[in-house]
C-alpha cells in the first residue's frame, strides 16, 4: 500500500528511531503533585481535605460535566497539602493536591457507570490535538452530529516522538478494545487507522482483532500531519475551515488518539502517561510515567542533565511549550519531553522579511505567514483577519524555513490573542 | 541536580539553519558555471569585470549602512550575489567605473533608500542595467570579439536579429553553439553558455532557493509567444528556439525574474508574473528599439509584482460549504 503524504509542511528526520525502544517505567514519586486542571475543559472542584487518605484512582478532582475529565490519586498516600495557586506547565494557575505516598500503590474499586460517555469523563480519558481535550467532550460533540467513522490517530504529533507508534505495538489489544467501546458508543461502522509507514506492521494484529471495516492508511513522515485537520482531509478528502461554527465531525468523522483508546480500552481512571523522552543529542527513550512525577525526576530516569541556558520542552521542538522549571509535574496535557542544550537554542532575530516565500510555500493551511505575522507585529488586526489569521494552526513550519529567523508563531499567537480579546471586548 | 536557568520562549524551537548567507552563497555558487564559460571565451577580462562588481557592491553596501546607520551585514553575502549577478548583465569591454557606478545604484536605489533588502520594490540589478544603458549605451552596447581569430560576427545573437533579420540566424548560430556557449557567440558574461546557467539554475531550485515555477512559466510564456508569431510569419520572427537560446532568457528566467523582494510568493502569482514576463520580453524584442527584453520585461513586471501577490491560494477548509456528512 503506498503511504499517503501531506501537503506543504516538512520532513523531519532525525537520526534514532525511538519505535524499537520499548516503555521503560519511571519508579512512582514519593510525593506526588496532582493539578486539578490537565485539560482544555474547566477546573476540577477539589474532592479530599487535607490529611485524607487516598487509594490510587480514586477520584480527587471531579468534573462538573462532560466538557471536562476528572483527575485521579496517581498513588496511595496521605493528602499532605491542598495548593491553592499552582502554575502547571501549560502556565494555567490552577488548585493543585500533594500526596504523600505510603508505598503500598492500592487501587480503589470504583462502582461502574453505565452511561459510557459519563464513565469516560470519570475515567479521566483525555484526547491530545495541539491541545488536550477531554475524550467524552469530542465524542459528545461527535454523537450529536451522527459520525458514522472513526479515525485512529496512530502517528506521533511530531517526528521525533515514537510515544504512540510505540504504543501501537505493546498494546494492541487494550487498543482494540478501546476502538471497539467507541464504536459502540458512537455507533459508527467504519475504523480508518492512521499509521506512520515504519509503524505499519503492528497494526495488523488490531485489524484482524476489530475484523471488515478497519482500513488501515499509512502515512511517510511529514510534519504536522498527526493534526486532526490533516487527518480527516486525508481520510475524507474533505477540508474543513478552522472557522467559528464548523467542527470536525460535521463531516462525519472523529479522531481518536492511541493513547486515549488504550486509556479507554484499560477501562480504569488515567494515572499515568506515556511519554517519549528526547533531547538535541540524539537520545530517545519511551517512558511510562505515573501523573505527578517531576519531570526532573523523568530525566534522571532517562540520564538525561538539561544545561543552563537550554530548555525543556513539552512535547517535542517544532510545537512543545517551554516547561517553566524543571519541578512541575507531568500532567494530562504532557505528550513528551525534548531536552535543548544551550548550543541548540534558536536565537530570536530582529531583521526584516526578504520576501523570499519559503514560508508561504510549507504552510499546510495554505496562508501568507509572513504576512499575518507582519501584520499582527504592527497591530493590524483587521488585515491579518483578512489574510486568514485565525486559520493558522500554530505549527511552526514557516519560521523553521525562514533564513531571518522572523519569530512567525509568536507574533501570530499575539495577534490571535488581540483579536479574541478585541471580540470578547465589543 | 541544581535548577538550571531555563529559557522560554515560543516553539518552535528548532530552524532549519536557512540563512539569507546560505541562500546568496547558493546564488553566487550557481553563477560560478556562467563565470567559467564566459572565462573561457573572454578570458581574463571576465574576472576584471566580476571581481570589481562584486568588490565595489560589497564597498557601496558598507558605506550606505554606515551612512544609514544601520549594523553593517556586508557579511550576509547580498552585496557580493547581487554585484555578481550585475556583472552577468554587462560587456567585459566595459570600463571599471562605470561598474563602480553601476553598483552604487544598485545599492543606493535598489537597496538602501527603502531602508535594506526585503523592503525594496525593484531588483536593485536591474535598476543599475536600465541606468547605465540609458546613460552609456556605447558601453553597454561595446560587444568585445571572443578572443579567436576566426570571426563569424560581432553581434550578439539578438543584435544580429534586430539589424538583419531572421534570414541568416540559423547559420549563424546554430542551436549547440548557442547552447553551450561555443563558437564565437558574444554577449554580456552571463549570456555565453545556456548550459552554464541552466545547471546554476537547477541547482538553485534543487536546493529550494527559488521556485521552479517562475523559470517555468517565464520559458513557458516566451517561447509560446515566439512560435505563436513564428508560425504566423517565420520571414519576419526568428524562431521559438532562438529566443529561448539567445540572449539573456535563461538568465532572466532563473536568476532575474526569481529575485527574492521583487518576485511573487504565491503559486499563481508566480504563474501568472513568469508568463508576463515571458510575453514582455517578446514584446520588447520584437516591437522596440532595445534587441534585448528580458531585463527590461523583469524590471517592469515587478512593478507589479504586489497585485500578483494579491492572487493568493484558497486557505485550507475554504472550499468547506455542506455540513451533510460524507459517507466513506
Ligand atoms: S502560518 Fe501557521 S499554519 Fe502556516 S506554517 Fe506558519 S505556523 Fe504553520
Ligand atoms: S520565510 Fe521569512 S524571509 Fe521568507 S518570506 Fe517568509 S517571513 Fe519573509
Amino acid at each position: 500500500m503506498r503511504a499517503g503524504r501531506l501537503r506543504g509542511g516538512l520532513v523531519l528526520s532525525y537520526p534514532t528511531n525511538g519505535l524499537a525502544s520499548p516503555f521503560e517505567d519511571v519508579a512512582s514519586p514519593s510525593t506526588a503533585v496532582v493539578p486539578l486542571q490537565q485539560d482544555q475543559g474547566g477546573a476540577c472542584a477539589p474532592k479530599v481535605k487535607k490529611n485524607d487518605d487516598v487509594l490510587v484512582g480514586q477520584m480527587i478532582g471531579e468534573s462538573q460535566n462532560l466538557h471536562g475529565a476528572s483527575i485521579h490519586a496517581p498513588i496511595s498516600g496521605k493528602v499532605t497539602e491542598i495548593i491553592k495557586t499552582f502554575q502547571s506547565i501549560s502556565g494555567q494557575t490552577v488548585p493543585a493536591v500533594v500526596i504523600e505516598s505510603d508505598g503500598q500503590a492500592q487501587w480503589i474499586d470504583n462502582p461502574a457507570e453505565s452511561d459510557p460517555l459519563v464513565a469516560l469523563q470519570l475515567a479521566g480519558i483525555v484526547d491530545y490535538d495541539r491541545q488536550t481535550i477531554p475524550l467524552a467532550d469530542k465524542l459528545e460533540q461527535a454523537r450529536t452530529r451522527n459520525v458514522n467513522s472513526l479515525i485512529v490517530n496512530a502517528l506521533d504529533i511530531e517526528p521525533i516522538l515514537s510515544s504512540r507508534g510505540r504504543l501501537l505495538q505493546e498494546q494492541p489489544a487494550k487498543i482494540a478494545t478501546g476502538i471497539d467501546a467507541i464504536k459502540k458508543i458512537l455507533n459508527v461502522t467504519q475504523v480508518f487507522i492512521t499509521v506512520d509507514e515504519n509503524a505499519f506492521q503492528s497494526v495488523s494484529s488490531i485489524q484482524s482483532a476489530l475484523g471488515g471495516s478497519t482500513h488501515i492508511l499509512p502515512l511517510c513522515n511529514k510534519y504536522p500531519q498527526a493534526v486532526d485537520y490533516m487527518l480527516v482531509k486525508y481520510v475524507t478528502h474533505v477540508e474543513i475551515p478552522c472557522a467559528d461554527g464548523v467542527c470536525i465531525p460535521d463531516v462525519g468523522a472523529v479522531v481518536v488518539d492511541v493513547e486515549s483508546l488504550a486509556a479507554v480500552g484499560r477501562k480504569k481512571p488515567v494515572v499515568e502517561r506515556f511519554l517519549t523522552v528526547t533531547n538535541s543529542k540524539g537520545h530517545v527513550k519511551n517512558i511510562r510515567v505515573t501523573i505527578g512525577t517531576p519531570i526532573r525526576t523523568v530525566l534522571d530516569h532517562c540520564g538525561i542533565t538539561p544545561d543552563k541556558g537550554g530548555k525543556i520542552l513539552a512535547g517535542g521542538p517544532m510545537s512543545g511549550m517551554a516547561v517553566a522549571s524543571p519541578d512541575l509535574p507531568v500532567t494530562k496535557d504532557l505528550v513528551g519531553i525534548h531536552v535543548q542544550s544551550q548550543r541548540e537554542v534558536v536565537a530570536p532575530a530582529d531583521a526584516t522579511c526578504i520576501k523570499c516565500g519559503l514560508c508561504v510555500e510549507v504552510c499546510p493551511m495554505r496562508l501568507m505567514p509572513f504576512m499575518i505575522s507582519g501584520f499582527s507585529e504592527k497591530g493590524m488586526y483587521a488585515e491579518a483577519q483578512h489574510y486568514d489569521i485565525s486559520a493558522c494552526i500554530e505549527c511552526g513550519c514557516c519560521e523553521y524555513l525562514c533564513p531571518v529567523k522572523i519569530p512567525m508563531v509568536q507574533f501570530i499567537k499575539f495577534g490571535k490573542k488581540q483579536i479574541s480579546d478585541q471580540r470578547s471586548g465589543a | 541536580m541544581k535548577t538550571p536557568e531555563l529559557v522560554a520562549s515560543s516553539w518552535p524551537h528548532i530552524h532549519s539553519g536557512n540563512s539569507v548567507q546560505n541562500m546568496m552563497l547558493t546564488l553566487i555558487i550557481a553563477l560560478l558555471p556562467a563565470v567559467v564559460a564566459a572565462f573561457l571565451v573572454f578570458g581574463l577580462d571576465t574576472l576584471k569585470v566580476v571581481i570589481i562588481a562584486m568588490a565595489s557592491a560589497i564597498f557601496w553596501d558598507a558605506v550606505l549602512q554606515k551612512l544609514f546607520k544601520k549594523s553593517l551585514t556586508v557579511y550576509d553575502l547580498s552585496a557580493a550575489a547581487y554585484g555578481l549577478v550585475f556583472a552577468m548583465l554587462l560587456p567585459v569591454t566595459i570600463p571599471w567605473w562605470i561598474i563602480v557606478l553601476g553598483t552604487l545604484v544598485m545599492m543606493l536605489l535598489g537597496k538602501h533608500v527603502y531602508g535594506g533588502l526585503g523592503c525594496n520594490p525593484f531588483n536593485g540589478v536591474l535598476i543599475a542595467y536600465v541606468a547605465l544603458l540609458l546613460s552609456y549605451p556605447g558601453h553597454m552596447g561595446n560587444w568585445p570579439m571572443p578572443t579567436s581569430d576566426m570571426m563569424m560576427t560581432q553581434y550578439p545573437p539578438l543584435v544580429e536579429l534586430k539589424e538583419n533579420g531572421p534570414f541568416l540566424l540559423e547559420d549563424a548560430f546554430p542551436v549547440k553553439d548557442l547552447f553551450l556557449g561555443t563558437n564565437l557567440i558574444t554577449g554580456s558574461i552571463g549570456e555565453i553558455s545556456k548550459l552554464a546557467l541552466l545547471l546554476g539554475g537547477l541547482f538553485l531550485i534543487v536546493r529550494k532557493k527559488i521556485s521552479w515555477i517562475i523559470p517555468a512559466s517565464f520559458l513557458f510564456g516566451l517561447t509560446g509567444f515566439a512560435t505563436i508569431f513564428w508560425l504566423i510569419d517565420p520571414n519576419t520572427y526568428a524562431s521559438p528556439i532562438f529566443h529561448l537560446l539567445a540572449g539573456g532568457s535563461l538568465l532572466a528566467a532563473f536568476f532575474l525574474a526569481t529575485d527574492w523582494p521583487t518576485s511573487p510568493v504565491t503559486k499563481y502569482g508566480m504563474v501568472f508574473f513568469g508568463l508576463m514576463c515571458g510575453v514582455m520580453t517578446m514584446v520588447i524584442r520584437s516591437w522596440s528599439q532595445w534587441a534585448e527584453g528580458a531585463y527590461f520585461a523583469v524590471f517592469i513586471v515587478s512593478m507589479i509584482t504586489p497585485y500578483f501577490d494579491k492572487i493568493r491560494p484558497k486557505v485550507f477548509g475554504a472550499r468547506f460549504t455542506s455540513k451533510r456528512p460524507v459517507r466513506l
